[in-house]
């Protein structure tokens, strides 16, 4: 779409408004594509750094692809398969929980969410303690009359454990745009006979195919850069070469890093080229909300969400459960311990949410309202910094500001700690702030242009209203994804600094059970209260 | 059957678009947008808070591979009976080496004192020069056999490599003397191996050292193809073999004693292979000073050092951690067997670092990790 296909049809003859037109007209040269790039160009910088490190080391790609296909196949075949069951998965539950009569809606909505607070370690941890013998699932088979796998190891566990955590990427982008969207096109074909399967498919999929290809795109790169529920499932890929290298061949580690780069890079090329035509609705969103009666298929609708909530939240949480009891029962352990780290989690996650959210902001107007390409290279740049593993992006941070003397202030702070998480996922907030800009009706936007000349206080006051919804699912998701980081967190982190996903890890790695479990459950419990007062309640995900 | 229904239309919604007329009601900011506003500045101003205090020194700032489990209530003692204050930063010990190095590199060194698990990363910081010489008396307190022989680190605390079994599945007659029995066709299938676990390539480094690299390469070729269960790391191989899903396993010691700690039920213990046998390995787990100008940091260091060598020190490892303390004199927990230090001595510990990188080759090539 052109500049001129989005300029007013009868935009009239005021001298202010074609003083403010003019300029656009005639170069690309706009405030917001200026700060677009500005940014883009901060998320970039680590990438850039790897880049620039990999040929410093005389790191030679070309051997290290030779060392890497077999991997590199597997995190291809690996990421290709979650993002494609996470799209079905997550629009379908998207769909049933806002747009039918499902029984339950509002509860379902906050529940599909939880699995995403889940360090995806710590649920393939849970999942193989569930499925050992005496575990909640192996005993649930068992009393059912399936015999429970004996191994849960490989590229099906692996797929399994990754989508049961990481399909809210797709749902709650899918969802807040299912909530935005107009009915209307809907009932016209339901009017015109068509099933509402043939409605759903020809009418509702195509609006929310920019939705879904970037939820989708968000879990290809974090199963990517995903290191810890890999290597615990026995599935290796690119990011084991990344680490098992890292001291001993740092030459080939920052070469493999520059490959998962350049396959994200491609990854996201591919997802804005098919995107389609960003076209903001043309009319008022969210008129005449109609629910499809679901019937007797409510039954098989409540089995797909009941699934989905045992295998991402009540299976993990019951095996965290078990772990936490044993050592709560005998005094162990305690709440008390928790508290402080709680409390730093919180900070630091609602922190990088606000800034992920706000940052990103200039560059998700820029690539909706006036398409060009350097918004897209800006986008493209915070889309790729959620495909950077936790520990190379920790450690570009670390030698970016140890080296800059101006920056040098910020090392081993928890400011620097909350920038890692900004631009590891600010690609979250990007996509659902996307979305909620084509929310914003053209026409809408036309007019209030007469009525108020300050573009500060038009986004205030036209566009926030409409973007709240999106940009709140964005806020969230950056949220979610702050609390359970680990690997940046571990090294960026200020010495006497932890957060509930350094105590697990601790806990963890010296098989101390019980405190992770506990740990587990308190890092569960924050992120559900976090999520349901700053985001969900204000949101229409729930309100309607 | 799926049937369309009207539902209620959101209010909010028509307050806006209820006709241009209502325009001018969306114009004013509503109290509610000012209020977000509010919450971003002060929540801003609050991380900007917590940034400034970031940077506040303690006498001895520690990167350290051991997690806080493991090692604070000692580092709480230090500081309560020396005055001086301590900072921890936790983290696994390659990735804390790999930050010293960086910091080192720019000059901006913030560690005194570092712990490592494990004596590759203490290595990989040796060869790059970025530990200090640690002064003799430090040295004296631990026999030389678990110490740097350049003397630039110390063990402070040991892990014996052992053979956990399930105690159900396997009778402790038929366990073998050597780990290069496990090749045998009698084992297939039945062994529980973490070929990318940084103490099983300590292990396989140190086979290097006493057997030469073409035993150990036909040893591993020998164990993959006897249809090992491969697992991520320790822990995972000891609760695998607690609940039957493979018979034995090669881990360091203490994993069975915290796992039986955990669950008493669990039906599994640690055989010994014989003294002299390279699968009887003891890795320490050691202490460096961060190579600088400042002799204060290195006096500090020395004394953190040290007082992790004294008998409250040693025996806080030896009864919480059940790990063998290394200080001369010192015996472990009562129910971990003792060992001679001079039965380990040999193995040199600095070559464990340096030929860390070959170590990861032969293990590639005998078909791990693939």
């Amino acid at each position: 779409m052109t500049d001129a296909a989005l300029a007013p049809i009868s935009r009239p003859p005021a001298p202010a408004a074609r003083g403010h037109a003019t300029p656009a007209a005639t170069s690309w040269i706009t405030p917001t594509r200026v700060l677009g790039l500005v940014i883009g160009a901060l998320f970039a910088g680590p990438a850039g750094f790897v880049a620039w490190r990999t040929i410093r080391l005389g790191g030679d790609l070309g051997s290290a692809l030779a060392e890497v296909p077999a991997p590199l196949w597997r995190t291809v075949q690996l990421s290709s398969l979650v993002s494609i069951s996470t799209a079905v998965l997550g629009t379908g539950l998207a769909w049933l929980t806002t747009r039918t009569d499902l029984p339950g809606r509002r509860l379902w909505r906050v529940a599909l969410v939880l699995p995403l607070v889940l360090p995806s370690f710590v649920g393939a941890a849970a999942f193989i303690s569930g499925l050992a013998p005496g575990g909640v699932v192996h005993d649930s088979l068992d009393a059912l009359g399936i015999s429970p796998p004996d191994r849960f190891r490989g590229l099906g566990a692996a797929w399994l454990v990754l989508t049961a955590f990481t399909y809210p990427y797709v749902y709650l982008p899918v969802a807040a745009r299912l909530l935005g969207l107009r009915s209307h096109l809907e009932e016209s074909g339901r009017l015109l006979g068509l099933s509402s399967m043939s409605t759903f498919i020809k009418v509702t999929l195509p609006q929310l195919r920019s939705a879904i290809l970037g939820g989708g795109l968000l879990v290809f790169l974090y199963t990517l850069s995903e290191f810890g529920a890999v290597q615990l499932l026995g599935y290796d890929t690119l990011t084991r070469v990344i680490f098992s290298s890292r001291q001993t061949n740092r030459a080939l580690s920052f070469a493999a890093a520059t490959v998962v780069l350049i396959l994200a890079l491609c990854v996201v090329a591919l997802e804005r080229s098919q995107r389609g035509a960003a076209r903001p609705d043309d009319r008022a969103a969210s008129m005449n909300r109609r629910a499809a009666q679901l019937g007797w298929a409510k039954i098989p609708a409540l089995g797909v969400c009941g699934l989905t909530v045992v295998v991402g939240l009540i299976v993990p949480v019951t095996s965290l459960a078990t772990w936490a009891r044993r050592g709560l029962s005998d005094g162990r352990i305690g709440f008390g311990q928790l508290v402080e780290p709680a409390a730093s989690t919180a900070l630091v996650a609602v922190s990088a949410a606000i800034v992920a959210t706000t940052v990103v902001l200039p560059i998700a107007l820029a690539t909706t309202r006036r398409p060009h390409r350097s918004s897209d290279v800006a986008a493209v740049s915070v889309v790729v910094g959620f495909a950077i593993p936790g520990l190379v992006l920790a450690l570009a941070l670390a030698v970016l500001t140890l080296n800059t003397p101006a920056l040098e202030r910020l090392y081993q702070t928890t400011g620097l700690l909350i920038i890692a998480y900004v631009i590891h996922f600010g690609s979250q907030a990007l996509a659902s702030s996307e979305s909620a800009a084509r929310a914003v009706p053209n026409g809408l936007r036309e007019s209030s242009r007469l009525l108020e000349p300050s573009p500060i206080r038009r986004f205030f006051t036209v566009d926030f209203p409409l973007m709240r919804p999106g940009l709140l699912a964005g806020g969230g998701l950056v949220l979610l994804s702050t609390v359970k980081e680990l690997p940046a967190t571990l090294l960026l982190a200020p010495p006497d600094f932890s957060t509930l996903s350094t105590e697990i890890w601790a806990a963890y790695e010296e098989g101390f059970y019980a405190e992770a479990g506990l740990a587990s459950i308190v890092l569960i419990a924050v992120s559900a209260v976090l999520t349901w007062f700053l985001v969900l309640r204000r949101s229409d995900v729930v309100r309607r | 059957m799926v049937v369309l229904t009207p539902v209620a239309t959101d209010v909010r919604d028509a307050k806006h678009f209820s006709g241009s007329g209502a325009y001018t009601a969306a114009m004013i900011p509503s109290p509610r947008t000012l209020r977000h506003a509010a919450t971003a500045v002060a929540l801003a101003a609050l991380v900007s808070a917590a940034s400034a205090c970031g940077g506040d020194d303690a006498d001895v700032t520690i990167y350290s591979g051991r997690t806080d489990n493991l090692i604070q209530p000692i580092l709480d003692d230090f500081e309560a009976s020396t005055g001086l204050s301590v900072e921890v930063k936790y983290g696994s010990s390659a990735d804390l080496a790999l930050l010293i190095e960086e910091e080192a590199e720019a000059g901006e060194s913030k560690a005194d004192v570092f712990l490592s698990q494990s004596p590759g990363s203490l290595g990989f910081l040796e060869q790059n020069g970025r530990l200090a010489q640690l002064p003799d008396e430090t040295l004296a307190l631990v026999s030389p056999s678990v110490s740097d022989d350049g003397g630039q680190w110390v063990g402070f605390s040991g892990r014996q490599r052992v053979l956990v079994y399930n105690t159900d599945l396997v009778d402790p007659a038929d366990l073998p003397d050597s780990v290069f029995a496990l090749t045998g066709a009698e084992w297939s299938g039945r062994v529980g191996v973490a070929p990318s676990n940084g103490s099983f390539q300590d292990f396989v480094t140190a086979m290097r050292v006493t057997e030469g690299d073409d035993d150990t390469a036909d040893w591993l070729a020998g164990l993959n193809a006897n249809d090992p269960k491969i697992y991520a790391n320790n822990n995972a191989i000891v609760q695998a073999v607690g609940r039957g899903e493979v018979e034995v396993g090669l881990v360091n010691h203490y994993y069975n004693y915290r796992a039986i700690a955990e669950n008493p039920d669990q039906p599994s213990a640690n055989h010994n292979f014989a003294p002299d046998d390279p699968g009887s390995l003891l890795i320490v787990t050691g202490a460096a000073i961060i190579a600088t100008d400042d002799a204060d940091d290195i006096a500090a260091g020395a004394q953190l050092i040290d007082f992790l060598l004294s008998s409250s020190g040693q025996q806080y490892f030896a009864t919480e951690t059940f790990e063998y303390p290394l200080a001369a004199g010192e015996p472990p927990a009562s129910d971990v067997p003792a060992i001679d230090f001079t039965d380990v001595g040999g193995i040199a510990y600095e070559d464990l670092g340096g030929g860390l990188e070959q170590t990861r080759v032969l293990i590639t090539d005998a078909g791990f990790d693939g």
